[in-house]
């Protein structure tokens, strides 16, 4: 096979094309150009894995001071929304199953005059066990504060009895404390986690769709005869066709970067040109995966649904957005790196939260590369301006 | 190296899809400065012979030689594409919607690495001569089908190509845009000395071409020129009138099968006997009728493709006559239309249509695209309101009744859509329950459909596999399941071959003569208005004649004069002298000139003498019947110009 030069004013004459019927089809432009931004809005306001706010009722069946004390400690934590006390258990079994409560905390009768003689009391907690892990944390949240209420009983209990100061005896009954201090990501908000991640996520996504729809109308119209019948050669076509796309997406990232500081206040840490850098080869990577779909199917219908599948899922499940690729069963975490978006994802991570430079940009670019001229490649051989069919 | 001349060679090419073989084993032979025409009903096999020698499509098998290079993989078809320029099929969907006229010719030419120079100049050429000069900044989406279907050939010829090769460039468009590209592209083609592969579903445009390849199911039937082509039938056509017509047509088709009602006359093909000879056999087969008229005449392409095929394929007989039940003619209105009009914000779309279709009447309903034709159909059967006027069907208001009218009427259009994956019996069935027909008269119902449109071999069959011309009738079936009084048919032959066609066409009849159904059609193909008992044109939503397609002829000689027609070396020449020599309404028809003559025997002396002394050369010129096409075109272009003027 013998290569032709390639001609610039061919390419330019396809982008230039190209981009006057995106911006000029009203549809297409707002995928291109509001979808990615909105996506991240919505998502980066909706999704948050912080547990707070758990509606709870408390049922005192004590009516004394100390019960009230127990339970204003649970109603003034800020993880908790108190919704009121309830005189039993048995009449919340409604607004339970209809999810407006998912914890209660039921102290016994004669709570105050047990614990005044001393004699051991068990308080009941009830938790909506439906999410696991949202289960686990409050029944941590309780454990806690069931454990300070502990303390402070105690260290007033032998203040009294031994007669030293209370603060005193605390740090007696307390001899090893924990100071936890967390890096990156000091207030440990989700937000600050998963922000980021969405520009990963929707660059995945958006780049391929917008390429596939681009390639694949122009299959289904007929218009990709005036291509494959013309002497334009299949790499002129292929930039021409593509740079828009690539053009359009690495604005797109710039934008969603500016929302993730700007809109969310997450703080960025490191250098500014090499996550742009990366974002670039990662732009490029994730449309040459929407040219490799729209290659092989014919119809918009069919590009579409196996886009959203290859991209959106290993977005979800594959790229370290929900939860650590680290913690995942050893099949996920061999799928997560066989695909792109987990080294994206360490990128970001890298460069936004940990403030890292070029040193990051570059170990993760360099994989991104390879999967960069691995789908072009392919691309470029399946594409054929003289198909069977 | 294949001899320079032949600019395409093609030898036993083969398509297969799937199970499907497109096209079995096809010979092609283009020469320098022909323009080929591919003609043939859908799924012939044109596009893929079509995208094959334009090296967009690989073959299964065959050698295609284009240029002397033989197209056999990706590479060797590069080589030659600089010298070749392609339009698919599918008006104006090669291009780009929201790009203007001009932005779209840009593209087309930087693509072909145009010198900027060139194309300024060929494009303020190309613009004017297809009068888009006016509408290069209108976006590609806003044209009418035939400046989409110019703007296609522009775009195809800005680069100058040696082979040109539109797939279907007339199809969807109106006749007089028609008549408008055919004399642009043969103006082109003579100009600049380029080879064009050009195909086509109209059988009436064979004679546009310098040869034809009449293709059928992936072979080609025949090929060399008009003439020949029609030659080769080896018979003639006789139209007859007589009376009683349905018994006169039941005595000749139990002796031929290729026999169709047009109108009151029958006409039948009778081969191997000319003139009066054909006629006296037609005659002493019906000698206990009486005859008011007989005539014979040459057959055209379609008399031939059909002869042809049935040579070939041995078809079996069209299905007879089941019912001889007979509905007493009534005076009965089937379809009013009083006044009609629709204006869609400040645009009249239909403006003051007035109509009436009898029972077991057949009108046609003919216009370019745009013209209102869907509009009214909409109004009559209650799918949008009038603004004002009124419109009854089977003698309900149709604004009064409601939904109720819709049980009383039965509607098909080319859009159609028979659910692909259900079966021909599953389909009826599921039409029947969408009509609340149930039990036994659902099973009567579906026996009377699946006789009628002699569907009771396809029983089994999934409805997407069937031939074209088979699921119209099993469309028009479904249409006709809760037994409508009156019957809407929106370009329903639309792609169907000639045979299926008449088929189809012979459950018309029926429906509108035995079972007195009033049948409201419109169509796209002239040869076909000519079935129906009167025909309106509309234009720019109005009505703007109503009578009978013999009527609307006689009109249009009493205005014009007969037609006469001759071939000649240069018809544009011919066509320029002739109009500065005073003679009346010359025209290109394809690669035929046409002139309107009130005295044909002086202006056949006439028309010799002017040719004579400019020195062309010029073969018979003779006298032809007017066609529908003739009249269409005639009648449209006259409005068009009161319109401009």
């Amino acid at each position: 096979m013998s290569f032709r030069r390639i001609q610039p004013a061919r390419i330019a004459a396809i982008a230039v094309k190209e981009w006057r019927e995106i911006v000029r089809d009203r549809l297409f432009f707002a995928l291109a150009f509001l979808v990615p931004s909105a996506l991240m809005i919505v998502v980066g306001y909706g999704l948050s894995l912080d547990v707070e706010n758990i509606p709870l009722v408390i049922v005192d069946r004590d009516h004394s001071a100390l019960s009230r004390e127990y339970a204003y400690r649970f109603i003034s934590a800020r993880y908790f929304r108190f919704m009121g006390y309830a005189s039993s258990i048995d009449e919340l079994d409604r607004p339970i199953k209809s999810d407006r409560i998912r914890a209660v905390i039921e102290i016994p009768p004669d709570f105050e005059k047990n614990l005044i003689r001393r004699n051991p009391v068990q308080v009941r907690s009830v938790i909506d066990g439906t999410f696991p892990s949202r289960a686990q944390i409050t029944k941590g949240y309780i454990i806690a504060i069931n454990g300070a209420a502990n303390l402070d009983l105690t260290a007033r209990e032998i203040s009294s009895l031994i007669g030293i100061p209370e603060v005193v005896a605390r740090e007696k009954l307390q001899p090893i404390r924990i100071e936890a201090r967390y890096l990156y990501n000091e207030n440990i908000q989700s937000r600050w986690s998963i922000v980021p991640k969405l520009i990963m996520a929707i660059l995945l996504m958006s780049p391929p769709f917008l390429t596939v729809i681009g390639v694949v109308r122009e299959k289904e119209s007929g218009s990709i005869y005036n291509i494959y019948s013309s002497d334009v050669t299949k790499s002129e076509f292929l930039i021409g066709k593509l740079a828009p796309y690539v053009g359009i997406s690495f604005c797109n990232s710039i934008v969603l970067f500016l929302i993730a500081t700007l809109v969310f206040q997450v703080a960025f840490k490191g250098s500014v040109p090499a996550f742009f850098f990366a974002t670039a080869i990662y732009v490029i990577c994730t449309t040459a995966i929407g040219l490799l779909v729209s290659v092989l199917v014919r119809t918009q219908i069919a590009a579409m649904i196996i886009t959203i599948i290859i991209t959106l899922l290993p977005a979800v499940l594959y790229s370290g957005l929900l939860f650590p690729i680290s913690s995942s069963t050893p099949a996920a975490r061999v799928i997560a790196h066989l695909l792109p978006a987990m080294y994206y994802t360490s990128i970001v991570d890298n460069i936004f939260l940990k403030g890292e430079g070029w040193a990051a940009a570059a170990r993760g670019s360099a994989i991104l590369g390879v999967y960069l001229a691995v789908l072009f490649f392919a691309g470029y051989s399946l594409f054929s301006k003289r198909p069977s069919r | 190296m294949a001899t320079p001349q032949m600019v395409t060679d093609a030898k036993g090419i083969v398509k297969v899809y799937g199970s499907t073989e497109a096209v079995r084993g096809v010979d092609l032979q283009v020469s320098k400065g022909e323009l080929y025409g591919l003609i043939g009903p859908d799924g012939a096999g044109k596009s893929s012979i079509m995208k094959i020698i334009a090296g967009v499509l690989a073959q299964d098998a065959g050698d295609v030689r284009v240029f002397g290079t033989s197209i056999d993989s990706e590479a060797s078809a590069e080589a030659v594409k600089s010298r070749l320029g392609f339009m698919p099929q599918g008006l104006g969907l090669n291009l780009y919607a929201d790009l203007s006229v001009e932005e779209n010719i840009d593209f087309f030419a930087k693509l072909r690495l145009v010198p900027s120079a060139a194309l300024k100049q060929r494009k303020a050429e190309l613009l004017s001569m297809t009068r888009l000069k006016h509408f290069k900044d209108r976006p590609m989406k806003h044209l009418s089908g035939g400046m989409k279907q110019k703007l296609g050939l522009i775009c195809s010829i800005i680069h100058e190509p040696e082979l040109l090769i539109l797939d279907e460039p007339t199809t969807g468009v109106d006749p007089v845009s028609r008549r408008d590209f055919w004399s642009i592209l043969h103006s082109l083609i003579q100009d600049r000395g380029i080879t064009a592969l050009v195909s086509t579903a109209y059988l009436d445009e064979a004679d546009r071409f310098t040869r034809v390849a009449l293709l059928h199911r992936g072979k080609v039937l025949l090929q060399g020129t008009p003439e020949e082509m029609r030659r080769s039938a080896r018979g003639s056509i006789v139209s007859v009138r007589a009376e009683p017509s349905d018994e006169a047509f039941e005595r000749l088709r139990a002796w031929t099968p290729q026999i169709e009602r047009r109108g009151d006359s029958l006409r039948v093909f009778v081969g191997e006997r000319f003139g009066q000879e054909a006629i006296s056999e037609v005659t002493e087969k019906l000698s206990s009728f009486r005859i008011e008229s007989a005539e014979a005449t040459d057959p055209d392409l379609e008399d031939t493709f059909i002869a042809l095929l049935r040579r070939d394929e041995a078809k079996p007989a069209a299905p007879s006559l089941i019912s001889r039940e007979r509905s007493v003619a009534s005076a009965a209105l089937a379809i009013e239309a009083r006044d009609l009009s629709r204006v869609f914000d400040s645009f009249r779309a239909v403006d003051s249509v007035s109509f009436q279709v009898r029972s077991g009447e057949i009108f046609g309903l003919l216009g370019a695209n745009g013209a209102g034709k869907t509009t009214v159909i909409k109004m009559l059967t209650g799918i949008i309101p009038p603004s004002s006027g009124s419109a009854r069907v089977g003698g309900i208001d149709v604004a009064a009744a409601g939904g109720s009218v819709k049980t009383r009427l039965g509607y098909m259009s080319q859009a159609f859509s028979l659910y692909q994956d259900l079966t021909v019996l599953e389909n009826l069935r599921l039409y029947a329950g969408i009509y609340g027909i149930s039990g036994a008269r659902a099973k009567r119902r579906v026996d009377e459909i699946l006789d009628m449109a002699d569907l009771h071999v396809f029983l089994n069959q999934l409805s997407g596999r069937l031939p074209m011309g088979v699921r119209q009738r099993l469309a028009l079936g479904c249409a006709l399941i809760h037994e409508p009084q009156v019957l809407f048919l929106d370009e329903p032959t639309s792609g169907v071959d000639p045979l299926g066609r008449r088929s189809f066409w012979e459950v018309i009849y029926r429906l509108a003569r035995e079972k007195g159904v009033g049948i409201l059609v419109t169509t796209h193909y002239m040869s076909e208005a000519e079935h129906c008992d009167h025909i309106a044109l509309m234009y720019a939503g109005r009505a703007v004649e109503d009578a009978s397609p013999a009527e609307l002829k006689a009109r249009l000689e009493k205005e014009v004069g007969r037609i006469l027609e001759f071939s000649c070396a240069d018809p544009y020449r011919a066509v320029e002298l002739l109009g500065t020599n005073g003679f009346s309404g010359p025209a290109l028809l394809g690669s035929r000139v046409r002139i309107f003559s009130k005295s044909p025997d002086a202006d056949l002396v006439g028309i010799a003498r002017v040719l004579a002394l400019a020195g062309i050369s010029h073969g018979e010129v003779r006298e032809r019947p007017f066609t529908m096409e003739d009249v269409f075109v005639h009648r449209i272009t006259g409005l068009e110009q009161e319109g401009a003027a």
